[in-house]
């Protein structure tokens, strides 16, 4: 068969990373083409390097059979590469139709004018709608349209401009099973009808459901490309995460205490996110949560700390049920949470680095909100002198702006403010998130050592490896619940991906 | 390529010396620096009647109201809000101020109830709406200072209202050793809130919930609750600057303080007070409504006609307001 496009030997550099790493991959007419790879292994990049966004720093790029070095958007849009992002692009106010040729709006002339032609968009819309199976009038605005519909309307957008190759990037992500059963349906009939798709997914089992090849990217390197319906799971998850640096493993000699730190009991979000959710944690012991993004472990999390509404359910700290229905009481009960962004909800870019810190504790020591005790300057300094030396936090004085810091020494800095307050159960969600390879076995350190000082540490991350390297058991999160716990000894990146995929 | 953000982020944070140098001499003496530039080149321009303590007394006290305002409006920036209702807040407290007089309260009594008690609940009305709606600031003020003035109208039947107990304007409009005692008002709220922001944790929690409202929730900060304190701060003084307006001119007019809350957002803002919130300071806000005040006295006293004065005053915000964005260190409060 023809490869409508292919590319060979693709490098894509980023000041101090490399993306991808001789990359090869092509795409036939007809055929459903699954990329996958875990967070990071480089699939947007690629996408983006097909339709022109980002260019490739060597490789070569086929379309039909003119070769280039690097694409333009305007290039491989008039080829007909079309990217559907997970985050749909449709415009809510604006008709199905007019969605559709939207940018490219045909026109005829009347009264010697160049006006919009509205019986070309009718009859060319129906077509497109027809090859989707999307039941609707053409002029129905798409706000009222259903996500799914929306996906719908998004792919008759592409085929309207005459498509070859359909990129769908996470497209079940936010689709219910009925609606998914019926994108593929979608998927089969452009298949016949000559379209060729890349498949973007985390969702294994859709994989042969839907895929004809399957190729598999790796922290930046194409691993293999394989027949999509006879691959085991076992075979394509190994090849996801096998990996050629191998991970140390917290020490398995290390004895969790015998007492019971933290527990949270049948806890619910009254929104739904959250299930029914209980586990517990011992003393000295650090708890990972695994799960693919959305599975909803950060509304978990809020949950427990407060920001978000429970229902029903009991959260003990140290024997005393806290049950915090706001983040100041979860604070006053010695609860923190260093969330997953530092930039929006973590550090407060008008203040010192001192000043950051000082905040939680001034707020936990008030006896209430509102005071007008005095703020006492000589132990805001303290703290960022101590907290500098113990976290080891590179900046040239505590009082410095935090925004100077790079991201590993902000995120330190965010714990110390924690850590100021004298918290005894630390959440840390996506604790290492943008922070670049030494801080990150720097703060790996300092969980350890508030799991030694006998804190709680809870962590949520999408690294796997990180999980393995620093938990002592694993709880696989899926759907708004814990679907298995691992010890660390039992737990692999393969058995958890499995968990989590299901 | 978060790597990349990074890079393109500390860059943009890392100025040149010679430009930080002067972001930092701007932020720090800025305004002031104006204020002085402005008071030797009035007094060039008009020796004989700018220098005298009369002239210069006057000054203070038309800036008076002014500052007030503009304290009460620097918190409502400061957590990236606004309040446009001051005005009509400074026309109902000083109405009902008045009329409570005329229907026998004792001015004290008056002062406390119709100036600072109702000026206290207009603003908690203001911040409890946008608690209520989620809305901006701006939206629910707009809407308040058409309502606040709309009470004032109807209960005054539009009319001013004048005639009662002269000890009020005695005392209100009075001089203590020579100063004016509104003068002395003014000095002490601006002192207060001074020592609110920047020695008290209230004062350290309003500057975080302006920086990052989402990292103050998560901090523990109760936003709700801090909003409405800083509407409540906004709308006694508005009160406190109804008071003083009805006692300098011995009568409550329903048309007072119309359009002050353009000339109370400009001395915030000339005052080095960032739109954006978490960054200002009370000494500056200060210094903004002195640089109004004396902007509109040599004008005055040079005899240009008051049309030019708000040219001249519309260049100044516009003027200030791009040399803040420009040297102003974002990252410092």
């Amino acid at each position: 068969m023809v490869a409508l496009v292919a590319v060979k030997g693709i490098t894509k550099r980023f000041p101090g990373t490399v993306a991808l790493q001789d990359v090869s991959f092509d795409i036939r007419a007809g055929e459903v083409h699954v990329l996958l790879g875990e967070n990071g292994a480089g699939k947007s990049t690629l996408m983006k390097i097909l339709s022109g966004i980002y260019q490739p720093t060597s490789g070569q790029i086929t379309l039909g059979d003119t070769t280039y070095e690097q694409l333009t958007p305007n290039l491989s849009k008039a080829y007909g590469i079309r990217l559907i992002y997970q985050e749909l692009s449709v415009v809510d106010y604006l008709s199905i139709e007019e969605n559709l040729f939207i940018g490219n709006l045909p026109t005829c002339k009347k009264w010697g004018l160049n006006v919009v032609d509205r019986v070309t968009i009718r009859k060319k819309a129906q077509e497109a709608m027809r090859r989707v199976g999307l039941k609707r009038h053409p002029a129905m605005l798409v706000g009222d349209l259903s996500i799914s519909e929306k996906q719908q309307v998004e792919i008759a957008k592409a085929l309207a401009s005459d498509a070859r190759v359909i990129i769908m990037d996470e497209p079940t992500s936010s689709l219910t099973d009925e609606e998914v059963a019926h994108l593929f349906k979608v998927i089969q009939e452009l298949k016949a009808q000559g379209i060729g798709l890349v498949y973007i997914s985390h969702k294994l089992k859709e994989i042969p459901i839907v895929g004809d090849r399957v190729s598999v990217l790796k922290d930046g390197r194409y691993v293999g490309t394989y027949d999509a319906r006879t691959t085991s799971t076992d075979k394509l998850v190994a090849a996801m995460v096998g990996r050629e640096i191998t991970h140390s493993r917290p020490d398995p000699t290390r004895e969790a205490g015998a007492s019971t730190v933290f527990a949270v009991d049948k806890v619910s979000s009254k929104d739904g996110r959250v299930r029914d959710v209980s586990f517990q944690l011992r003393q000295g012991e650090i708890l990972g949560f695994a799960g693919l993004i959305g599975s909803g472990r950060s509304e978990l999390m809020e949950t427990i700390f407060g920001a978000r509404e429970r229902n029903g359910g009991d959260i003990t700290l140290n024997g005393k049920v806290i049950n915090p229905d706001s983040p100041y009481a979860a604070i006053k009960a010695g609860l923190a949470l260093v969330t997953e962004d530092r930039r929006h909800t973590g550090f407060f870019h008008n203040f010192s680095i001192a000043e950051n810190i000082s905040i939680l504790p001034m707020l936990k020591t008030a006896h209430r909100q509102l005071s007008l005790e005095r703020i006492d300057f000589a132990e805001e300094k303290q703290f960022g002198d101590d907290y500098k030396a113990r976290l080891r936090i590179r900046c040239s004085s505590p009082a410095q702006n935090i925004t100077e810091l790079s991201g590993g020494n902000q995120q330190k800095a965010i714990i110390a403010k924690w850590l100021a307050a004298k918290s005894d159960l630390f959440i840390f969600d996506e604790p290492t998130r943008g922070i670049d390879v030494g801080a990150k076995s720097e703060i790996y350190q300092i969980l350890r050592e508030l799991a030694d000082a006998g804190k709680g540490i809870i962590v949520v991350s999408s690294e796997l490896p990180e999980l393995l390297s620093v938990c002592d058991r694993i709880a696989v999160y899926r759907n708004g619940s814990i679907a298995e716990v691992f010890n660390n000894a039992d737990a692999t990146e393969e058995n958890i991906m499995h968990v989590a995929t299901a | 390529m978060i790597q990349t953000e990074t890079a393109v982020e500390t860059a943009a944070v890392t100025p040149s010396p010679a430009k930080r140098d002067f972001a930092q001499l701007w932020q720090n003496y800025g305004t002031f620096g104006v204020l002085v530039i402005l008071l030797v080149l009035s007094s060039a321009l008009s020796p004989q009647y700018f220098l005298t303590t009369d002239n210069l007394l006057q000054v203070l006290l038309q800036s008076s109201v002014m500052v007030l305002l503009a304290c009460g409006v620097f918190f409502t920036i400061l957590i990236a809000g606004i309040d446009l209702s001051v005005g009509s807040m400074l026309a109902l407290t000083g109405m009902v101020t008045a009329q409570l007089m005329m229907a026998g309260c004792p001015f004290w009594l008056a002062i406390l109830l119709g100036g600072v008690l109702l000026g206290g609940l207009l603003g908690a009305v203001n911040g409890l709406l946008v608690n209520l709606t989620g809305l901006h600031p701006f939206i629910i003020t707009l809407g308040t200072v058409a309502i606040y003035r709309g009470v004032t109208l109807i209960i005054s039947n539009a009319a001013s209202v004048f005639g009662f107990d002269p000890r009020f304007g005695d005392i209100i409009a009075g001089r203590v050793v020579g100063v004016p005692v509104p003068v002395l008002i003014a000095l002490v709220v601006a002192g207060v809130l001074w020592f609110v922001t920047k020695y008290t944790r209230l004062g350290r929690n309003i500057y975080a919930l302006g920086g990052n409202a989402q990292a103050a929730y998560f901090s523990g900060i109760n936003v709700k609750l801090h909003t409405l304190v800083v509407f409540v701060i906004s709308g006694i003084c508005a009160g406190i600057a109804g008071v003083i307006t009805v006692a300098r001119t011995s009568a409550a007019e329903p048309n007072a303080g119309v359009g002050f809350e353009t000339f109370a957002i400009a001395s915030a803002i000339i005052g080095g007070t960032s739109f954006f919130g978490g960054r200002g300071k009370i000494p500056g806000v200060v210094v903004g409504g002195l640089i109004i005040g004396v902007i509109n006295n040599i004008l005055n006293l040079l005899n240009v006609q008051s049309y030019y004065q708000q040219i001249v005053m519309g260049a100044l915000i516009i003027a200030a307001v791009t040399v803040d964005k420009f040297f102003g260190k974002k990252n410092a409060r």
